[in-house]
């Protein structure tokens, strides 16, 4: 109980510190939040609280197995999928319980999603921003798409690269080319949150930098939340950071979150202190 | 402790140079048999492929004539034709894969893609690999006693067809439950974040990727179907009647042309003194179809895959 008021504490100090400029709308909210794999026999995440604000750049950092990537996952169900996996507690977007939505594509129609891995269809460039404008549940005129395509390819940064050969692979680009393909795909249907799984971790430095910008550029008119083993590309890019642990039960568990800011100059928590400064364990 | 593993480790670099240099030679030679064991097996493997193709060839083609491949044989003329055989086996084979390939790539999206572990697919899956397994000829028995018996079809293209489909399914089934699951996951999971439906996913990202293995799948069912022998005589018959050749009637008997070689080999044609060449011709016919089949859709899927790579 100490544990959650505590959390909560530093969240409402957070969103309320004078540094930041205008109104902070909460967007995704984790109350009392759990998640188990394996029919409940393995706790993945205990005891969640934080508020991600919208239009704010909030990054998750921790060590391997801590769950910052099962949060995410949750956030659009991507869990869905996965046999046994199952949820305590709320997981709230736009004030609605997320877990309590049945046409799961009206919840990933306004939540986006970038991998790992960069993973364009195998379909021409065009097809693959187009990809998700087709689909049954965007509901968009087929003569919108062209216009909405070069749009969200001039968003991702990358149309000056491709608009001469909209019609090759999109698997014949470069690897960075190919997240910012990934990314055009996420935001050509606009939503309102883009939930990014370690975007970078297989790009070199320089298309890590330019998906840096990129992101902040983007979070002008979205919420986004970033998982990364990157510390200074959170520190870099995001407003605010959740620091996830291991608990003594192997479950992840945030042991802070706050400005960006504070976390990396002042943590609260001595375990934030001791990851970020490099002391393990 | 940490000393003595170190030298440990590291004594390889020290070892006597004279005995280390005798084992790298010894390497070396051991290398060279395996390599020459190696490349002796591949060139034996296209030798006996050659010389099936060039042994039949060399009996069947010169009887090969655009007459032997258009019409008819007769009991008494020399050379005879087998133009309608021909049709019967296009025939069963477009009609065996009609109704093999929607049902085999039906029940391999629903293996790959929507059933959960459990007893029902456990229970599946192993009886259509224990179906793989189930001899031809008792498909035969089988067909002759439920198409022709109980429903009635008789002798016919149909229940031939039909026969070869059950003896398919499993292959079919499986060539396409492992093609549509070596498609990555990461599309599954990227289309259903861009809020697209499980069958949208299926439809417009895992088919076409699963697309040249699914091709594969056919051409080999085509194959078998094509090659069957025993499951035919006992469903389609051994004979094309005079006043039905090249019908589309699939309630006729019919012969197809690995059965024709059957006939002329086994059974006899009264009258027919040329059988052992005729039966010949029919095997180089049967094996260029097959060969111009295999390579088509070699060619085919190379290109479906390579448009998948994203090369040009």
């Amino acid at each position: 109980m100490t544990q959650l008021q505590s959390n909560n504490n530093v969240v409402t100090q957070s969103l309320q510190d004078p540094a930041l400029t205008g109104d902070l709308q909460p967007e995704i909210e984790a109350r009392n939040f759990n998640f188990y794999y394996n029919y409940g026999h393995f706790k993945a995440l205990n005891n969640i609280n934080l508020t991600v604000p919208r239009h704010k750049i909030s990054a998750f950092i921790g060590s391997s197995g801590c769950g910052k990537s099962t949060f995410l996952r949750a956030v659009n169900r991507m869990h869905d999928r996965t046999p046994g996996a199952s949820s305590e507690g709320q997981l709230l977007f736009e004030g609605q319980d997320i877990n309590a939505i049945t046409d799961i594509t009206n919840l990933r129609k306004r939540i986006g999603m970038i991998f790992q891995q960069p993973a364009p269809f195998p379909l021409s460039i065009f097809d693959n921003v187009a990809y998700g404008m087709r689909l049954e549940a965007q509901n968009i005129p087929k003569s919108e798409i062209a216009d909405r395509v070069e749009h969200a390819l001039h968003a991702a940064a990358l149309w000056k690269e491709v608009h001469d050969k909209l019609d090759q692979s999109g698997l014949a680009l470069s690897g960075g080319q190919q997240q910012r393909l990934c990314i055009a795909r996420a935001i050509a249907v606009e939503p309102a949150v883009l939930l990014m799984d370690e975007p970078c971790a297989a790009l070199d430095p320089i298309a890590t930098l330019k998906i840096e910008d990129l992101i902040r550029e983007l979070s002008q008119n979205y919420t986004i939340l970033i998982v990364t083993h990157n510390m200074e590309q959170a520190s870099r890019v995001s407003d605010f950071t959740a620091f996830f642990t291991i608990d003594e039960n192997r479950a992840g568990t945030l042991a802070e979150y706050g400005l960006t800011k504070q976390i990396f100059t002042k943590p609260r928590d001595r375990r934030t202190e001791d990851y970020i400064t490099g002391r393990f364990g | 402790m940490n000393n003595t593993l170190l030298e440990n480790s590291t004594q390889w670099m020290k070892s006597d140079p004279q005995n280390s240099k005798r084992t790298l030679q010894r390497h070396k030679l051991i290398d060279r048999i395996a390599t020459a064991l190696m490349s002796l097996a591949a060139l034996l493997l296209v030798l006996v492929l050659l010389s099936v193709i060039g042994i039949l060839l060399y009996r069947g083609l010169s009887t090969i004539s655009w007459k032997f491949l258009t019409t008819a044989g007769t009991f008494t003329e020399i050379g005879g034709g087998i133009g309608p055989q021909i049709f019967v086996s296009v025939y069963i084979l477009f009609l065996s894969l009609l109704f093999t390939t929607p049902l085999g790539v039906g029940a391999a999206i629903y293996l790959a893609e929507y059933a959960k572990p459990g007893r029902l697919t456990t229970a599946i899956r192993f009886s259509t690999e224990t179906l793989a397994s189930v001899p031809s000829i008792v498909f035969g028995i089988f067909g002759a006693i439920v198409f022709l018996t109980v429903m009635g079809l008789g002798y016919s293209v149909l229940s031939g067809a039909l026969t070869l489909t059950l003896l398919n399914l499993p292959l079919m089934v499986r060539i396409a439950e492992d093609a549509i699951r070596a498609v990555p996951n990461a599309y599954r999971e990227a289309s259903l974040a861009l809020a697209g439906t499980q069958w949208e996913t299926i439809r417009k990202i895992i088919l076409p990727a699963a697309l040249p293995g699914i091709i594969t799948a056919i051409v080999l069912t085509g194959g078998r179907i094509i090659g069957e022998t025993a499951p035919l005589i006992l469903t389609t018959g051994t004979t094309i009647s005079p006043n039905a050749q090249y019908s589309l009637n699939p309630f006729q008997t019919g012969e197809t042309l690995a059965v024709h070689i059957w006939v002329l080999k086994i059974v006899g044609v009264p009258g027919l003194k040329d059988a052992q060449k005729v039966a010949d011709g029919t095997a180089a016919v049967l094996l260029l179809i097959v060969l111009i089949v295999n390579v088509g859709a070699a060619y085919l899927s190379q290109r479906l895959q390579k448009n998948l790579r994203g090369a040009r």
